[in-house]
This record gives C-alpha cells, structure tokens and sequence, in this order.
C-alpha cells in the first residue's frame, strides 16, 4: 500500500514555516514585549545564585531587629517577616513559580490535548464520553477541589503541581477538540485517509502540525493561569510552605501582618512578581494568537479620513441631473505600504429615471466608487479628489450627520450578496421598518407594517416572511428583501452593487426584472454594478468602463456595444456572447487586472492590450472625448486616430 | 448610562451610612478571629463559644484572672467529711434574662443534662464523669453526689454553665441551636449572625458584676492582618489576637495599649518526639509506630534540647513576646507549674559532645550523623499542621540549628485532620511541631504523658513511664492541695529529665485595646484576657 | 426552513436529562470525594486530652460514621474492608442519598445547625457579592470593550487593552489586599457584611450599610473579571462591526449609536454570554479569595472552613449548590443565546 503522499513535511520545510512565523509575530509589539519580559524573569530564575545577594530563605543570624526593615542598601526591597532579604526571597520565588506554572501547564496540556485530539479525531463514543466528562470537570468548582484534595494529598511543591495540572485542563481539551475537527475535514486528511493511511500516522503527521499552534496557545495562557492558582492556594495555606514561591511569601506576609506592620513591601514585592509573569505570558499568548488567527484590525465605524482635493472641480451639472461625480479619485491608505490608487479621477452623471450600467472585472474599484459616494469607504479608505453631487449639493463635503440624512433617503445601496447584508439576529420586516423610521419620522407608527408588506409584496415576498429572520430566507429572498429595504425611504438613486451574483439564473432574472420595473414604475436612477454585459446591454442607459480604478470608456449603451474604442470595452466584448452574431468566436482576456498597489506606469491595461505599443507602456493616457453624447474613453489609439 | 446610575447608588449608600452610627449608649466593639461554633453549651468546642458562654451564662463558680475561683450563683458550699458529697446553697432572688428566677432546680436540671447527654463531648465526657447525683432542695440547695473524691471541683464546675430549665425542657437537647440563650450572666444575648458578629447588650441586674457598658459587639475578621488594622482605625476598640508581627507597630500608637500576658488558658507549643516502644505500639488502635529509633534515645533528644536557641526561636517567631517552656505545664497554670527546673542550655559544642559519645558519627561524611550501628542516618522527618503560619518558620530555624549537631530534617507540612490522623495512636513520624491548650486544672496535660494516653490517641509521644504513671494515678485523689501540687511538681521533674518533649515556648497572649474609648480594662493580673468576663464588667467609656 | 417543534422539545428534554445525570454524578462524587479524605470528622481537628475516646464513639455514632461506608468497605480512608452482607439500607452511602432524596442536607457536624440553613445564608452573601461584581464586571468590561472596539487601532484602544490585560493579571487575593488597606486608611470597613447593630436601623440605612461594606470586595471582584469581558468584547464587537450588515446599517443613514445598540451589541455580546456562564463555575474561586480578605461570610469561606473541619455535610451540600447552580447558569446562558441569536434555534 502507498502511503507516500504527503508523507512528511521535510524539515527545512518545517523550518521555513517557523521563520516565517518568526517574522510576522516579530512585527507583533504585544507579543515581543511579552515574550522579553518572559526571557527575563527565566534568565533571573535560572541565575538566581548569581544575582540574588542573600542565600536562598536564609534566616540565619537574624534577630528581631531584621525583621520587617524596609528597604534600605543591604536590602533593597527590605527585609521579610522573619527578617530575610526580601529580594533574594523574590529572585528565588521566581524558579519556585515558574517550575510549577510551566509543569502543571505541561499536565493540563497534555491531558487536555490528548482528550481534545481523541474526541475530535475518533467522534462517537469517545467523543460522547471525554466531552461529558469534561462538563462535569467545569460544573465542580476548581478551588475548593482543589482544597480538598490538597488536604488529601500532602502539600508539596510536587502535589500542588499535579493537583492544579490534572485540573486545569478542561478548556484545553475543548479548544483542542475543535480545531481537530475542522482539521479532520480538510482535504489533506481526507485524502490521507482515503489512500488508507494508519490512525496514527494520520493524527501525527496531519493533525497534529496544525493542532499544535492553537496548543501552544493554550499552553501559554495554562501557564498562567497555574501561576496564579499556585499563589491562590499558597494564600489559603494549602502552599508548601517549604518551597519559597511567590505566593507562599505572600501567604507568609499576609499572616504575619505585614500590611498592617506598614511593611508594603513584603506583599508588593511578590505580587509584583506575579503579575508580571501572568502579564508577559497573556501578552505572548495574545500575540501568538493574532498570529495564527490574523484578523482584520479595522471595522465599519472606523472614522473616515478625511476628504482632500486637488482641484476646485466644477459647479454641479443643470437640472434633472441627480448624481453627478467629478474626477473622483480614491487611495487606500494603511500605514507602512504605499498608497493604492484605488480609482482614479472618475466622472459620470445621472439623470432621473436612468440606468447607469458599471462594468469591469473584479477587482477594478467598481464597489470602492459605489461605497465613496456615501462616503462609506473603510477606513483605510480616502477620497483625494473630485467631487460626488446629489442634486447640486457636495456630498464629499458633508459630515457624518448631514450624510445620514442623505443615506438611504436620497441615495440607497442593494448590497453584493445580501447574504451577510441582513443582520441575522434581527427580523427582515424590522430592519426594513428601521430604515423608515429613521428617514420619514413622521410616518405614522400604526402603517408601519403595513407599509413593509407592501415593501416585500412589490419584490414579491409574502407577507407573513416579515416576521422571519434572514436565515430562513432563501438567497433570492434576501436579495429581494434587501431591494425592499432600498426602496424603503423613495429613495431617487439606487445603487446596486453586483445585485444577481451567486445567484441562480432564474432567480438573477427575476430581480434584474424586478429592478427595471421598479425603475420605470418609481422613476428611479439606477447605478448598477456588474460585470455581466448580457445585462447592461438588455436594461442600461448609460455604461461605464472600468479598469484598473480609471475610467476605460464611458457612453450611451448602444455607443458601447456597436463602437467600443477602448480595446477593454472590445475584449470584454469578446468575451460576452452576443445573439445578434451568433457564429462569433468567444474569448476570454488572457492574465488579470492590475493590482491596485502595483499599478502598471503607462495605461492600466497595457500589459493585456492587444493593441498595445510603446507609448501605452510608459505614458497614461488621458480621457479623450470621442464624438458627442458624451462618449469618452482612455486610450492612446484614439488620440492617434483623431 | 447604567454605571452611573450605580455610581449614584454607591454614594447614596456613603451618604446614608455616614449620617448612620452616632448614638448615646457606651458600645464596645471587640474584633476576633473567630466565631462561635454552637451556641448549645453542650456541644460547643471552639474557645469562642465560651467566651460567650462565659458572659451570658453564670456557673457555680467564677475562675479570675489570678488563678483562684470564688463562689458565684452559690453562697456558700459545705462538703461532707468523706468529700464525696457536696452541698450549694444557691443564692436567692435570682434572675433570668426574661425575667425568670432562677433557682436550684435550674441548676440541678443543667448538671443533670450534661450528666445524662453522652453526646456532649466536654461537659459530659470530662466534667461530670464523676458525677452520681445531683438534687436540688426545697431550701435551693444543690447537693451534688460524687463517685469518688476529686481535688479539682471548682474546674470541674466552671464550665458548666447554669441553663434556664424552662426553656431547656421543651428542645432537643442535641439539636437545639439556642440562638435566643437565655442566661443569667452579665450580658444578654441580643443579635448573633454566626461568623459575623455576637451582640451582647448588658444586664443591668446582674447579682454580682453589672457591666458599666451598654453593649458588646464581637466582629470576626478571616484575616488578623486586617484585625489589626481595625484596631489602628479605631473601627474597633479592642482586639483578642493579632500576628506578634504587628506589636511594635501597635505599641508606637499613642491611642492604643498593648497588652502582653500569659492566656487564661495557657497555651503551649511544643516539638514532639516519637519515642514509642515498639512494645506499646496501639497496633488495635491502628498504631503504625515508624518512628525513628534514634528518637528513642534520651542522649539524642538531650543532644536536640541543648542544639535548640529557644530565645532566637522566641524572638524571630513571636517577636520576643512569648517565654521559653520547659514542660507541657506552662507557667500560666501559676502555683502548678514547676519553676525549680533548670532548662537545658543552649550549647552546640556541649550537644555535639553528647552526639559522639553516645556513638552517633558522622561515618561517610556528608553532614549528617549515623546510628551507632551505621544503618540509618539521623534524618528525621519533621511535620506541622498546615493551618500554622508560625510552623514553617520554625521549622526553618531548627533545620538550621540541628544541622550544626549533625541532624538533618525533611520538613511536610500536613493538614490538620490528617496530623491527627498520622500522629494519635498511629505514631507514623517522627517529629512534629504541635500545641496544647490548657484547662485551668494541670490534670488534663499531665495525661498526655501517661501510658495509658497512647492507645486513647493523647498521647503524642508515646512517652511510657511507670514511676510517672503511678504519681499520675496518686495526684488524681490526693484532696490535700499541697501534697498535689509536690505530686505534680514531681512529674514535671520527671518529664523534664527524660526530654520528652522539647518546649520551645509558652505562648502570650498579645492584645490591645484602644485607651481613647474605654478605660478600666483588667491587666495587672497573672494572666491576659480583655475579652473575659472579669475585664468587660470593669470598664467604663472614657469620659 | 422552519425547525419542527418537536426537534427542539427534544433537544431541551436531551439537555435536562444530561444536567440532571451530571447532578447524579456529583451526588455520587460528593460522598466519596470528601470520605477519601484523611481525619475523622467527630474530632474534627481537635485534639484534647479533654476529649475521651468514648465521647469521640459517640459523637461518631450520632453522626452515622459508625456504619460501613458502603457495603464491602468499613472506612475509605484508611482503607478498612468489612463485610459485604451488610444491610445496603444501614451504610453511611444510603442513607446520605435516601436523605438527599427527601430533601435533607443533614446536620453541619461543626455548627450544630441543618445545613441548608447555613448554605442558604451564605448563598444570599456570596449571590450579593459575584452578583454585584459580575453585574459590574460585565457593564463596565462591555463598555471598555465597545470603546476599544468603537477607537479601534488609536492609542484609548491601545490603553484599554493594556489596562484589561494588567487587570487580568492581577492575583485576585493581592488586588483585595492592596484594596483592603487602602480602603481602611480611607475609612472603609475592613471585616464582614453590615455593621453590628444595624437591624435595628431602617431598611434603607440597612441596606446603605451593606453596600457601603460591599464597596470594597465588589471592587476587587469588579476589577479581576472586568478586564476578560473588555478583551472578550472587544474582540467580538471587531468581529461584528466588519459584518457587512454593519455597512448596510450605516448606508441606511443610522447613526454611530444606533447601530452600536441595534446591530452590533446584542450579536456581540454571544461569546460573551458563552464565557460568563463558564465563569461561574470558576467564580467560586475568586469568591474564596475574596471572602478570606474581607471576611465576607459567604459560600467560599464556609467551603474552606468545612474542608478543615471534615464537615461532610456541608461539604457535600455546598458542592452540590454550586453544581446545581453552574448547571442552571448554563442552561440560562443557552436560553439566553436563543434569545439573542434566533439561529440558534435551528439546531
């Protein structure tokens, strides 16, 4: 039998996996600072005889005069309750704390890795019977176990060891268990276990490397967590007062006055050291963790940056125009990477009633131009130049309340897989009922629900879903709803964002249908995000072309589709089967869209140009007029043929 | 939003419990560590609930603070010639708290429940063994029948506290919580929250001793750390016990008085050897007897007595304030203790001498002695009750100071429950630091060290004796006070000589009082107990 | 897409029988747990030469440890075997769960007193404190977790991290001290629930009182758990607030605020839920600590007391409380969750 797929990881591959870890958590401040203050309190435990200026508990030749000195040059964190050198006392502690943080830490670990592995791996019974086992383990107070079986056993260093590391390690064994299970069911695995691999080989070879991160992670916290039970159970005089830790120093101040002797510094001391070590390994484990599980540091409510601009830009387009944008640039900012030009000096217009169709692959700033209208940007996000006009007045000038009344009112958006669009704890009639009471607050209360039914039966949902929360739609229901909720507030424009993606064709039919009727029953703009010309070509008025975050063509709808001039506008062409011309070749663009933060010099496009020459390399091209109606597009040729 | 609202809810409380308190009547508030365990006499064990006891209730006879007793609900005694019959004549007028009299019918009916309840584990097991029958007459007389005669009535009469029978009457007498104790002592009981605070207020009509004061509070605090702070604050006006740590910190307070004494009930902290025989092991009992034999070896404990600097002992573990002990009989017990012994001096070079002729050398040179015969080294285990904090410092000291003689130690702590069960009968150690409390009378501690106390787990060292057994069994009936104090005397000498313990010290009672509060407290006396009965009636408020 | 009624019945019949197989467990557990400990209860840690023997006999019989321990074995600890044709309905075991089931906790062998009385008493202190503390702890952690979210990346964020992870750490005995003797110089009181004497005080003079005792430990309390929830929070509310429903909310013109409170804090606050009910059962030991330094006559006290005093009975019903309580803490949390997440509800 062939086991060999996969068959180990080779080591300098394991290396390279640990430098690579190595460099992102080094960019981790927390979890350095963490990890330095670690390395120090164990250098200072393991050369305690070195640094520390007294003998170990050395209470020889003392007499009552030593007891309780403050702090002085002999002693600089003074003397204890039986007059011995706090600091030495301290230095010593720290082997004493550490040896039975990380040994009972290495008891829970293995336990709870052992049971968390078996349960996840083996399901089942096993599963049934550990996991059981560790909800009784949680309903049993630890401590007072812990008293007791201190009171059974003797309290030695050794037995405080085992006894807070055999229970310790409940949550271990949960978090292990979860992570075996979502690593049971990746492909690897399977298809280990599909060749016939051995049970062990399989948990040694596959599991086990990726359970190991989230152990260690769990090892650290343990660790600290066994720190600060060791000092709990010394505090309860169930310590081994023969071994000096921390906690047993405390112990001993504590029951021989310290505090009320004024001798602060017997108990700070100690504590001091505790805290100390519990907070570098909670800052180490905090930054392993975001290492390992790297997530998004920003949010939607983050503050926008603010607006900046180049140049005045004009007055607002005449009447009957409701959205009119100008040169509208766009950079992502984050700290410590270039500036990703994101779009740039975009323009177009909108009038009542029409339809602007957005066109351009993934990726080429469709959703950022949509989102910077409301200044909805994240917060890496940065208008730096152009102007947004609704109705002749500058939404990039307005602040975050004056927006608010703009939002959804004037200006709504259907988002791009209204999936995660809908809060799901929340009742779709009630989300939709939200965005009314807050724009119209004269609407009366008692036709509130009346009017949400009214909402869901124009997208054709049935009353009684109001009620229900999004889960219990189907996906084309929650792209509905969610053109109900922007239709909730008349709104004059909206903009749908890639509306009908991951949608089912007959359902993708269904809501452009629905949309075009809204359009010519409500009189509303549309600005629509796709990049489906079959779409653009059957409902828009207008398209635009985008590429790379610029503006590759924009015109009249039938402009675009009988004299495209941007050779983008061509190739997306090709790529789109046209029933007019049934016997056409299709094609596909070779390569992909430029990355935002690596724009090409020259045009945008250039590298997959068919057309291409020097120039286009090297040189942008600038927006040029073609003809009238407003027919503009980007490209060298057309300078070239005027 | 929310949090302020609580904030608000915070000061609120402040403000109200700062206008709070204030009030006209003298109220003393005295912080223990302690609580009461029951408030039924016959099945308290915790010293607490006697000092309680010792307020609320009146007994036939009142121990002061010198060590001497006076008659208190009796007016006068006669006993018969052969001492076996004794006959109260209980004052007259006397009241319960609830208005009551209180008459020799109520005592008869307490002697006889302690007497006829096997359950209770003092008053019936220690006290009244010797009882045979107890009447009362129509004049209010007690007459109490003896078994045999004793010499020691008077302590074995003051713990049994005087019960109202017409309460007592009616309630179980094992499960009866007595929470509204009706006595018809100096104090009344008025509040008790169990491990929060007893409230006593006084009564004004006591026959003998009415309190000066309107009230007394005792506060447990968990921690004496946090009751010496009271003190300090003057949250309270005076304290029972604190860490000897805190004395010269208390003692620099102007307002506050130290006081330093040896406890109504002595204490004693002793080291013990386990020397049992393996002869008189209580193999029924569960003797388990692994002590080492070396300990058995006057030379060795006598080589250990002269290694040990009791004073640095005293002075690192008590701050000085404790004296050194000789036997289990600690100088509190006054006319009973034996102050004619000459202690063993603290000597090295003389203990290091006694070592190697009796043939216990060092043979392969790694510090520690062996056995004569070379077998065992002298490496002995040594264990506290965990719930000691001064144990492990001790423990620490005599490592270092036996080391200098060739012995070497493997200090445990252990729990306490589970000491017990190592040490009485099972004798599985070899040395323990331990303590007693006295009774009043030296008979009790005088046992510890009979023959017959190892199988009925008393005895802790397993010492067996016959000359000392003999005095034991004599001093138990000798009526003539003199003859038995020379009996006892004896014994000490005995015990002394044979180095069956090591007592590294008896002891002191350390408390303090607030001189800005009250005044009149009783401290000029034998013994030390601000919190007994004697010094709470005295004192008065400071005007 | 709807879940059938009869699903769910049978998930929360499934879940009772499971809680009440692991109070079984724990009854089970309790008898032997504490009889393997060493010492015998009828001298509880007290050794008198005062103390005969026969009075120990006695008071072994009258609390029932004169019968075999279970059919086959004498004692637990040491080991005794004894015979195994004893009357199953004379052995300490038994009788401790015929008693159980008619309600009886027994008798406290320290205190005299029947035990649910003493637990019941010291349940109400211990509920006043961890309820006031976690109540606290959770306000204060939620709002220092939505701000640190809410300041994401700025340097109030950085701060609030920082501070929640140092009270984290903090040993939860050492806070109490610290705050002890610094609340005793500031005239605090330094033992116990209420002044002495203040019954006969107005109610709310009464109750002004024992939260004025309460300021202190309810802090220490406060502080220890407060800077979990902060991390818990904040971490949750980052999750949330990058959810595309959040967008939504904020292209629907609502307001910082109203979507903080209408989108983002009831679907934050599930880990949070998950953790405080996983709390309780380690709450107990922050309670302990707690209670030593302010001599607070609650629960965690009264365990350690009778751990030393081999009370069992107490021992035994204070243990169950807490499983008991942990156990319905648990269940809240779950009908808490489905309350907060209707999705929930599907499985």
């Amino acid at each position: 039998m062939q086991t060999t797929i996969q068959t180990s990881e080779p080591s300098n591959q394991v290396t390279a996996r640990l430098l690579g870890f190595w460099r992102t958590f080094r960019k981790n401040r927390g979890g350095i600072v963490g990890l330095w203050m670690l390395v120090f309190i164990i250098l200072v435990a393991i050369f305690a005889p070195l640094i520390a200026p007294y003998d170990e508990s050395s209470s020889a030749q003392t007499s009552i005069s030593d007891i309780y000195q403050p702090p002085s040059a002999n002693h600089w964190f003074g003397t204890d309750d039986a007059g011995q050198d706090v600091f030495s006392n301290f230095i010593y502690g720290a082997r004493v704390s550490l040896t039975v943080g990380f040994f009972a830490a290495f008891i829970s670990i293995v336990i709870g890795g052992l049971f968390g592995l078996v349960a996840g791996f083996f399901g089942g019974r096993w599963e049934t019977f550990l996991m059981r086992f560790t909800d009784i383990m949680l309903v049993i107070p630890d401590l007072p176990l812990m008293v007791v079986i201190v009171a059974l056993t003797k309290p030695s260093l050794l037995n405080i060891i085992f006894v807070i590391g055999l229970l310790g390690w409940t949550t271990t064994a949960r978090v292990v268990r979860s992570q075996t299970l979502a690593v049971k069911s990746r492909k690897f695995v399977l298809r280990a276990r599909a060749i016939g691999a051995g049970k062990g080989h399989i948990v040694s070879r596959h599991i086990l490397p990726l359970v190991m991160p989230i152990l260690v992670v769990q090892a650290v916290l343990v660790i600290s967590l066994a720190i600060l039970n060791e000092s709990a159970l010394s505090f309860i005089g169930l310590g081994d007062p023969t071994t000096l830790s921390w906690g047993q120093m405390l112990n001993y101040a504590f029951g021989r006055g310290a505090m009320s002797t004024g001798a602060w510094w017997a108990l700070v001391v100690p504590g001091f050291g505790i805290v100390w070590v519990v907070l570098s390994l909670t800052l180490l484990g905090q930054g392993l963790e975001q290492v390992l599980n790297p997530r998004l540091d920003t949010h939607h409510l983050m503050p926008a940056k603010p607006t900046v601009r180049k140049e005045a830009g004009e007055q607002p387009a005449g009447k009957g125009s409701l959205l009119d944008v100008q040169n509208l640039s766009i950079d992502y900012v984050t700290e410590g990477k270039a500036r990703a030009h994101a779009v740039e000096n975009v323009s177009f217009t909108l009038k009542e009633g029409e339809l602007l169709g957005l066109v351009g692959e993934s990726g080429c700033g469709k959703t950022t131009l949509m989102l910077a209208l409301l200044k909805l940007l994240p917060a890496a996000g940065q208008i730096v130049n152009g102007r947004v006009y609704f109705k002749g007045q500058d939404l990039t000038e307005l602040g975050e309340d004056e927006l608010n009344k703009v939002r959804w009112s004037g200006v709504s958006i259907v988002f791009q897989g209204a999936m995660n669009a809908l809060n799901p704890v929340r009742t779709v009639g009630d989300q939709i009922e939200e965005a009314i009471i807050k724009h119209l607050p004269d609407f009366p209360k008692a036709n509130l629900s009346a009017r949400v039914t009214e909402l869901l039966d124009l997208v054709g949902i049935a009353a009684d879903h109001k009620d229900h929360f999004p889960h219990q739609y189907s996906g084309g229901m929650r792209q509905r709803a969610m053109i109900a909720m922007a239709l909730a507030c008349n709104p004059q424009v909206i903009i749908a964002d890639e509306p009908t993606t991951a949608l089912d064709v007959m359902i993708q039919a269904q809501i452009l249908e629905l949309l075009d009727s809204l359009r010519k029953k409500l009189g509303l703009a549309i600005v629509f995000v796709t990049h489906d010309l079959g779409v653009v070509a059957e409902m828009c008025d207008k398209v635009l072309v985008m590429y790379g975050g610029v503006t590759a063509e924009y015109a009249g709808v039938d402009v675009i589709y009988n004299d495209p001039r941007h050779p983008y506008t061509q190739e997306l062409l090709k790529a789109f089967p046209d029933l007019t011309k049934p016997k056409k070749k299709l094609s596909s663009i070779p390569g992909y869209p430029p990355r935002l933060d690596a724009l090409p010099s020259g045009c945008r496009f250039a590298p997959r140009c068919p057309a291409a020459f020097d120039r286009c390399k090297t040189e942008q091209p600038a927006l040029h007029r073609v003809g009238a109606n407003g027919h503009i597009a980007s490209c060298h040729l057309i300078e070239a043929s005027k | 939003m929310k949090q302020k609202a609580l904030y608000v809810l915070v000061l609120v409380a402040l403000l109200v419990s700062a206008c709070g308190g204030g009030g006209q009547s003298a109220v003393v508030r005295i912080g223990w560590a302690g609580s009461p365990d029951t408030l039924n006499p016959g099945m308290a064990i915790l010293v607490e609930a006697y000092t309680i006891f010792e307020l609320v209730y009146d007994s036939m006879y009142e121990l002061n603070l010198d060590g001497s007793f006076t008659l208190s609900l009796a007016e006068s005694v006669s006993t018969s010639e052969d001492g076996l019959v004794w006959t109260y004549k209980i004052r007259d007028g006397l009241k319960w708290h609830d208005g009551q009299p209180l008459t020799a019918e109520d005592i008869a009916f307490s002697y006889n429940l302690y007497k006829d309840t096997p359950e209770y584990p003092y008053m019936n097991g220690y006290y009244t063994p010797y009882f045979d029958t107890i009447v009362a007459t129509e004049n209010n007389e007690v007459v109490l029948t003896l078994t045999e005669a004793i010499p020691n009535i008077e302590s074995q009469l003051i713990f049994l506290y005087v019960l109202p029978k017409h309460v007592w009457e009616a309630q179980d007498k094992l499960e009866y919580e007595n929470f509204e104790m009706i006595g018809s002592g100096p104090f009344k009981m008025t509040e008790y929250v169990q491990n929060e605070f007893v409230r006593l207020t006084a009564n004004k009509e006591h026959f003998a001793t009415p309190p000066k004061v309107d009230e007394v509070i005792f506060q447990t605090f968990e921690n004496q750390d946090a009751l010496v702070q009271a003190i300090k604050t003057g949250q309270v006006d005076m304290i029972t016990e604190m860490p000897n740590t805190a004395a010269e910190s208390l003692k620099a307070d102007e307002n506050i008085e130290l006081v330093v004494g040896a406890p109504l009930a002595p204490g004693v902290t002793d080291i013990i050897f386990n020397q049992t025989d393996p002869e008189n092991c209580p193999t029924e009992e569960g003797g388990i007897c692994s002590g080492h034999p070396a300990l058995r070896d006057r030379d060795v404990r006598l080589a250990m007595a002269h290694a040990t600097d009791k004073q640095r002992l005293i002075d690192v573990i008590l701050l000085g304030l404790g004296n050194p002990g000789l036997t289990l009989i600690p100088d509190g017990l006054g006319v009973w203790y034996n102050d004619s012994l000459q202690d063993y001096e603290f000597d090295v070079a003389k203990a290091n001498q006694i070592l190697d002729d009796a043939g216990y050398a060092d043979t392969d040179g790694d510090g520690v002695r062996e056995m004569p015969d070379g077998s065992e080294s002298l490496t002995f285990r040594l264990n506290w009750p965990s719930d000691s904090i001064n144990a492990p410092r001790m423990a620490e000291l005599l490592d270092e100071m036996w080391a200098q003689i060739g012995i070497a130690l493997e200090p445990q702590a252990v729990d306490p429950d589970a000491l017990t069960a190592q040490c009485c009968p099972a004798f599985d150690f070899d040395i323990m630091i331990w303590g007693w409390a006295s009774d009043p009378d030296p008979s009790a501690l005088l046992y510890v060290y009979t023959t017959e106390a190892i199988p009925s787990g008393s005895s802790e060292t397993g010492y067996s004796n016959p000359a000392y057994d003999e005095l034991y069994a004599e001093q138990q009936v000798t009526l003539d006070f003199e003859a038995r104090k020379d009996i006892v005397w004896e014994m000490q000498k005995i015990v002394h000589d044979d180095v069956v313990y090591i007592i590294p010290f008896y002891d002191a009672n350390v408390q303090a009082y607030r001189t800005d509060r009250f005044t009149g407290w009783l401290t000029g006396q034998a013994k030390v107990e601000l919190a007994d009965v004697t010094s709470l009636v005295l004192i008065e408020p400071v005007k | 897409m709807d879940t059938p009624p009869m699903n769910r019945s049978r998930a929360l019949l499934q879940k009772i029988a499971w809680s009440i197989f692991t109070i079984l467990f724990v009854i089970i557990l309790n008898f032997f747990l504490f009889r393997v400990l060493p010492g015998d209860p009828a001298r509880a840690g007290i050794r008198d030469p005062r103390l005969k023997k026969e009075a120990v006999e006695i008071l072994r019989i009258r609390f029932g440890l004169d019968k075999p321990v279970i059919n086959c074995f004498e004692s637990l600890n040491p080991i005794k075997v004894g015979s195994c044709d004893v009357n199953p309905l004379d052995t300490q075991f038994f009788i401790y769960i015929r008693n159980l089931l008619q309600g009886e906790l027994g008798f406290s062998y320290h205190t005299n007193r029947p035990v649910t009385e003493i637990l019941s008493e010291r349940l109400w202190n211990t509920v006043l404190l961890i309820g006031a503390g976690q109540i606290l702890a959770i306000l204060i952690g939620v709002a220092l977790g939505v701000f640190a979210a809410w300041k994401a990346r700025t340097s109030l964020d950085y701060a609030a991290v920082m501070v929640s992870l140092l009270a984290w750490s903090l040993p939860t005995f050492w806070l109490g001290i610290i705050l002890l003797f610094w609340g005793s110089a500031n005239g605090f009181p330094l033992a116990g629930k209420a002044t002495p004497g203040m019954s006969s005080m107005p109610l709310l003079q009464q109750w002004g009182d024992i939260l004025w005792h309460m300021f202190l430990p309810t802090l220490t309390y406060t502080i220890v758990y407060m800077g979990e929830y902060t991390l818990i929070m904040r971490s949750s509310l980052m999750d949330v607030l990058s959810e595309d429903y959040i967008l939504t909310a904020k292209a629907k013109g609502l307001s910082m605020f109203q979507i903080l409170k209408d989108h983002a804090l009831k679907n934050a606050m599930l880990p949070l839920v998950t953790v405080i009910a996983i709390n309780l059962g380690f709450t107990v030991a922050g309670a302990i600590q707690i209670e030593a330094v302010f001599s607070w006559p609650g629960l965690g006290s009264a365990i350690v007391e009778a751990v030393g005093r081999r009370d069992f009975p107490m021992l035994q019903g204070a243990f169950l409380l807490i499983a008991v309580a942990v156990i319905l803490a648990n269940m809240l949390a779950d009908l808490t969750y489905t309350y907060l997440d209707p999705r929930v509800k599907m499985e």
